[in-house]
């Protein structure tokens, strides 16, 4: 089996088990289609190594590999091919989504027991993993849009799988719609590809663009720029962020698979994968990766003010992305990637660990509402502590070597890029803070209500009700079920959970720098015709860059505790003193209304006026118009009806007369 | 006898009919103009063919008096039909073919 | 064989007549399925490599007019006949099964849509100018009475006004024909009103100009285009279900497969001269017809808007005047065909449960219906064009041929895809997500309903994993019909190709 075959049985395992979900849910049982969903992913990981290890039989220099199935739409001169391109960065990403999903399906298993669409959960889910595999593993332009829509299209269902929630239904309506929006944006970039180099596949068009077009001419600038639409509807990056909050509607796990660890790195993937034409136009790579460090500053801050848990960790997540295009804009590909995979671990972890805090909390996910969770949740607060060390970079950590190997890059790169090396230490040491805030108040301080039922061995119950509204619910289908799941008590979880601590804590030993670098290796091999990729710090500098790190994040894990648990009036005192600056974060500086107002509101405006105004002046007027004179023509004449008869006889008198004298003046 | 003179009786003749025709609101008055307009038409008729000296004239005024009796007919029959449902005999009340 | 396909539903129209009154929609039913079988047929027969017209019927007709009775099918109309047989198959199976019309007078309606059927047959395989006159107007007789007589509502207006626009259009495209055959017959001699002469011997562009407007005035208003659209939303409100199916799915395909057919070909010149302006129409009509779509409550109209919508990215696509935009408008007819008639029927399905055609009143029915929301879901991706179905592929096609002869246009275009992605998706959820409403109850999808919806889903479902079936079949012919227009585009000698150069190397001509 070659490493393509191994691609294609990478691909086919998820679609088969999301289709005999589907079509079995009659027959098959929850927990068979829970076990089912699971195996097929956990077979799809299987195929990944496989793949993986096919792939390390090549020479490093042909590790670029394509297959198609056949030929979806060759026509009228288009020639799209259903073809897959296997590399080292496809089976990277491969690898860490298989994983990553095995786990959070296992998770699930346990987690959404009990829910009244159990079966349709699974079959959603596993197409979600076949949808992101197709993304990654796409061989030209089309299929790459495919599987970019298709990923947005799960998330959407995923999103309102609660789809009675009113609230849910929304969220997932402006995922979807600004995903579209992104699509768009690929399309187009696709069509400009089309016109300028003649092909869709990807081998064809880098090799084709290096030879067509110069360093920033217009049309690359353009290509790159339309993609970074896609990329930033995907990746939840500024301006178009605004539906990742909003994701947080959908089950946990969902939060912790989708928008965490993988559908939101999509983007990410892209600019790596487009790499050939990044490096030929450097001015949209700069502004990607300029929007990359706004994002990354502008949603810190937002997780420092929000409340609700999954709100904060949404937030956490479009930050740490922010450092992941920064990444791979500037040419940190190594830095970028790794960051990806070792965030993939740790926000799904703290997902996770969110996930069985709230289902302790009965559904309430206010941080203000939760503390001192440690002795009646042990397990899930370690965890949730582990998953907090990693975010905050604290050193040893998997986040620790691979945030600050971006930042060491791009100090290396010097002169504008610093910008980048000092941002990323500012939004460092705030993601520090916000990511123990979560910590030490989840864990410290006095048991609250629910926990101190907990310790007493009850799990709290509550009216089932909508988190965001507190609007009443029931728990049949399309609301969520009536039981809880805790890690303490479900085994799935813990393990899941447990094996993704290992990961957010060892996993950064793979990049240690000076020591190994098993990622810069394997990644060679897609990356090698890149001049940035080659550019690799000293091990001096980053040591320095990786002390300065540290420092920075035990830093602001101290400020963290002097304001959570050390002194817990601070914030309180703080908030009171800069009101309009906590306001203005709490409402996620106004990005949604701003969005409201350009966009939804115009458009409603605009259909509003069309259906009454246009509709019945313009267009029914026109129509009533020439009717009228029509009908006016018609009583004109009829004047001439009059009914009377001896009007008619002098009509007819006169008519003869005047004929007759007509006929008199032309004989003579 | 020069024809004239016959001939601008007839057109005096037909003349009074045509204005009588116009004017008066009785169907029985318009009838008998009428009569009289065709009457007026079979006194010209008949000086021609005096005139031209063949009969083809004379026997086209009989055709135009069998007509005339016909429509006559037809006429005083719809006059009767209007007084037995005891209809005003106004021409001018008679609208009910308007536009 | 195209005869047989012609005129079969019309003999069991014929037939039905005399028959028992029980008998009369199974015998339509039966005429509809007879010829969705002889189109398969004709499908699986066709060879997709030849350009020109295959299975030519061609007989004189009125040989002092220069009339004959010339059918033919090709690349572009193959499919646009199998399509016609599957929807009416679907909605004549549809009232059947639901005991349409319920007031009695089966015997006609159903004689009405077997008329129907080979009216529209007819349009798609005429080969001569004033055949395809007589059969788009012939179309029209049975929809005044279908919409007349067993509409709802305003219908009697409704039908007035479909009438009046349609028939303006199409007597002028009648005066149209008619001086076509003639000054054409003043250059050879000869009077022919056959569309293989008229292609040969082309008239000067003046007379082209005004002859192309008075044809696109006949087929714009049936797509329906953006300013001529005013009497669709009467039309779909008052026109029973099963009828409001054949006139989006395949009445409003007359008019765009008019286009490649007729006007390209025979005017070519005026077709360089307009492409502009019908462009900017269409691009109307894609914005016009979404924002309308996401505003209004009655689901009919939502369907009817979403329509323009894209019928509106079909006229982009065939005039773009390139390989590539025709051929995706070929596929894109098809496409469209199926998912309105698969939401229509599901409109259908929901008012049998929920009484009401307004959104504001419906919602929460996928609860109990899974199987329902799932093939409403396939359903709605494919409106809204999602990557992986055929109508991405269709739209793909047809927004590259745009965007690769007029940039801007493509992108105001694109605005409509994200449109449609709000529209579609509105209706979907509006219907089958959110609350029940009070003492409304959600159902399983029954059999009766599924033989008639899982099959038209199982097309869409086909047609995303194979789109080439399509596009492969449509590429000689499109390339025939567009290829000469393109040639002129570029200000060449008029010489008619019946090759062109792929879509992305230079100008034809130096």
């Amino acid at each position: 089996m070659s490493a393509t075959d191994w691609a294609w049985l990478v691909l086919a395992f998820p679609l088969a088990g999301s289709l005999v979900i589907a079509l079995g849910f009659r027959v098959l049982s929850p927990k068979a289609a829970g076990w089912i969903g699971t195996g097929a992913i956990a077979l799809a990981f299987v195929s990944s190594i496989g793949a993986l290890l096919m792939l390390l039989d090549e020479p490093t220099d042909a590790r670029q590999l394509t297959d198609s199935l056949y030929q979806y739409a060759s026509a009228a001169g288009l020639e799209i091919d259903l073809g897959i391109l296997v590399d080292p960065l496809s089976v990277f990403m491969c690898l860490v989504v298989t994983g990553v999903s095995t786990l959070i399906h296992l998770y699930s298993v346990a987690y959404m027991d009990s829910d009244a669409g159990y079966r349709r959960f699974f079959s959603y889910l596993n197409f979600f993993v076949f949808s992101m595999l197709l993304l990654v593993l796409a061989g030209n332009f089309v299929i790459l849009i495919v599987g970019w829509a298709f990923v947005g299209f799960a998330s959407y269902a995923l999103i309102s799988y609660w789809y009675r929630r009113h609230t849910a239904t929304t969220a997932g309506m402006k995922a979807f719609v600004i995903n579209v929006v992104g699509d768009i944006g690929l399309v187009f970039a696709a069509f400009f590809v089309f016109r300028e180099l003649g092909t869709f596949d990807f081998l064809d068009s880098f090799d084709a663009a290096r030879e067509t077009f110069t360093t920033n001419e217009g049309v690359v600038v353009a290509i790159c720029c339309l993609m970074l639409v896609g990329a930033f509807a995907k990746s939840a990056q500024v301006p178009l962020h605004t539906w990742l909050p909003d994701a947080m509607e959908g089950p946990t796990p969902v939060s912790a698979l989708i928008h965490a660890a993988t559908m939101v790195t999509a983007g990410v993937y892209l600019i790596a994968r487009m790499f050939p034409f990044f490096e030929l136009a450097p001015t949209a790579a700069d502004i990607a990766a300029f929007i990359g460090l706004a994002t990354l500053l502008i949603a810190s801050t937002i997780a420092l003010a929000v409340t609700d848990l999954k709100r904060i960790i949404a937030y956490s997540t479009m930050s740490q992305i922010g450092y992941m295009v920064v990444g791979v804009s500037i040419g940190a590909y190594v830095g970028g990637l790794f960051h990806l995979m070792t965030h993939a671990f740790f926000k799904a972890l703290l997902f996770m660990a969110a996930g069985s805090v709230i289902a302790a909390m009965a559904n309430v996910q206010n941080i203000d509402r939760m503390s001192g969770f440690r002795r009646a949740m042990p397990l899930t607060s370690g965890l949730l502590v582990i998953g907090c060390l990693a975010l905050a970079a604290f050193p040893g950590t998997s986040g620790f070597f691979s945030k600050d190997e971006i930042l060491a890059f791009a100090s290396d790169r010097g002169g504008m890029y610093l910008i980048f090396t000092i941002g990323g230490y500012i939004g460092a040491f705030m993601t520090a803070i916000y990511a123990f805030r979560i910590g030490f108040r989840v864990t410290t301080g006095e048991p609250c209500e629910e926990a101190r039922e907990l310790e007493r061995g009850h799990l709290h119950h509550a009216e089932p009700r909508n988190p965001a509204t507190g609007e009443g619910e029931d728990t049949d289908v399309g609301f969520p079920g009536p039981e809880h799941q805790i890690a303490e008590r479900r085994r799935p979880m813990a393990i899941a959970m447990s094996v993704l601590a290992a990961g957010a804590l060892f996993g950064g030993l793979i990049q240690i720098p000076g020591v190994d670098a098993v990622l810069e290796h394997f990644l060679e091999g897609t990356f090698e015709s890149s001049p940035l990729f080659h550019i690799v710090p000293s091990t001096a500098a980053s040591w320095f860059g990786l002390l300065i790190g540290g420092v920075i994040s035990i830093a602001g894990i101290g400020v963290a505790y002097y304001c959570y648990v050390a002194n817990p009036g601070v914030t309180a005192r703080l908030i009171a003193r800069v009101p309009r600056v906590h306001r203005f974060l709490l409402n996620k500086w106004y990005f949604d209304e701003l969005q409201d107002a350009l966009v939804y509101r115009p458009a409603i405006a605009i259909g509003r006026f069309a259906n009454s105004v246009f509709e019945r002046v313009v267009v029914d007027g026109i129509v009533n118009a020439a009717t009228g004179v029509v009908r006016g023509a018609g009583s004109v004449v009829r004047g001439a009806q009059s009914g009377f008869v001896r009007a008619y006889a002098l009509l007819l008198i006169g008519g003869f007369a005047a004929l007759g004298v007509y006929f008199l003046v032309v004989s003579s | 006898m020069d024809i004239a003179w016959y001939l601008v009786l007839s057109a005096l003749l037909f003349a009074v009919g045509a204005g009588g025709v116009l004017i008066r609101r009785s169907p029985l008055v318009i009838l008998l103009c009428l009569e009289l307009m065709l009457n007026a038409g079979n006194l010209a008729l008949v000086a021609f063919a005096r005139s031209a000296g063949n009969e083809e004239g004379q026997v086209f005024a009989l055709v135009v008096m069998v007509v005339a009796a016909c429509e006559v007919v037809i006429g005083l029959g719809l006059i009767v039909a209007m007084f037995r449902r005891r209809l005003a005999l106004d021409v001018d009340a008679m609208r009910e073919l308007k536009g | 064989m195209l005869n047989v396909i012609l005129w079969a539903p019309l003999a069991a129209g014929v037939l039905l007549l005399i028959a028992p009154r029980p008998a009369a929609r199974w015998i339509g039913a039966a005429g509809a399925l007879v010829t969705l079988g002889f189109a398969i047929a004709l499908v699986l027969d066709f060879d997709s490599a030849a350009p020109g017209l295959q299975h030519v019927v061609d007989e004189s007709w009125i040989p002092d007019l220069g009339v004959r009775y010339e059918l033919g099918v090709d690349g572009i109309s193959v499919f646009l006949v199998l399509l016609t047989a599957v929807l009416w198959t679907a909605g004549t199976l549809f009232s059947a099964l639901r005991s349409y019309p319920e007031d009695g007078r089966t015997r006609f309606y159903y004689f009405l849509l077997a008329l129907g059927e080979t009216a529209a047959l007819g349009a798609f395989l005429a080969q001569d100018l004033l055949l395809f006159v007589l059969f788009f107007d012939l179309m029209l007789v049975p929809f005044f009475f279908l919409i007349g007589a067993f509409g709802s509502g305003e219908r009697i207006a409704a039908t007035t006004k479909m009438i009046v626009y349609t028939l303006v259009g199409s007597l002028l495209m009648l005066v149209g024909a008619i001086a076509t055959a003639i000054l054409v017959a003043q250059d050879t001699g000869e009077l022919s009103f056959s569309i293989a002469d008229l292609r040969a011997n082309l008239l000067s562009a003046g007379s082209q100009e005004w002859i192309f407007c008075f044809f696109a005035a006949a087929f714009l208003v049936k797509m329906p285009a953006f300013p001529i659209h005013g009497w669709m939303p009467d039309a779909y409100r008052a026109a029973p279900l099963p009828v409001v199916l054949l006139l989006s799915g395949v009445l409003s395909k007359v008019g765009a497969y008019g286009f490649l057919r007729i006007v390209l070909p025979v005017y070519p010149e005026a077709t360089v001269t307009f492409q502009e302006v019908v462009m900017v129409i269409a691009v109307a009509s894609i914005l016009y017809g979404s924002v309308m779509a996401f505003t209004q409550t009655n689901v009919r109209l939502v369907a009817g808007y979403s329509s323009v919508a894209q019928l509106g990215f079909i006229t982009l696509g065939v005039f773009s005047l390139r390989d590539d935009g025709a051929d995706g408008a070929v596929l894109q007819m098809v496409n469209h065909g199926l998912v309105v008639a698969a939401i229509f029927v599901v409109i259908g399905i929901l008012y049998a449960r929920t009484r009401t055609e307004d959104l504001t009143e419906m919602g929460g029915q996928a609860m109990r219906a899974p199987v329902l929301a799932a093939l409403f879901l396939v359903v709605t991706l494919a409106t809204l064009a999602m990557p992986g179905s055929a109508n991405f592929i269709g739209e793909f096609y047809i927004l590259n041929g745009a965007f690769q002869s007029k940039i801007a246009l493509a992108f105001v275009a694109a605005i409509g895809v994200a449109l449609a992605a709000f529209y579609a998706l509105r209706l979907y959820q509006r219907t089958m997500h959110n609350r029940l409403p009070e003492g409304v109850d959600s159902r399983e999808i029954s059999l009766r309903d599924s033989v008639v919806l899982a099959p038209l889903v199982a097309c869409i479902v086909a047609l995303a994993l194979w789109p080439g079936v399509i596009l492969d079949r449509g590429e000689a012919s499109v390339d025939q019909n567009v290829g000469a227009v393109a040639a002129l585009g570029t200000d060449c000698s008029t010489q008619a190709n019946t090759t062109v150069e792929p879509a992305n190397t230079a100008v034809l001509c130096e």
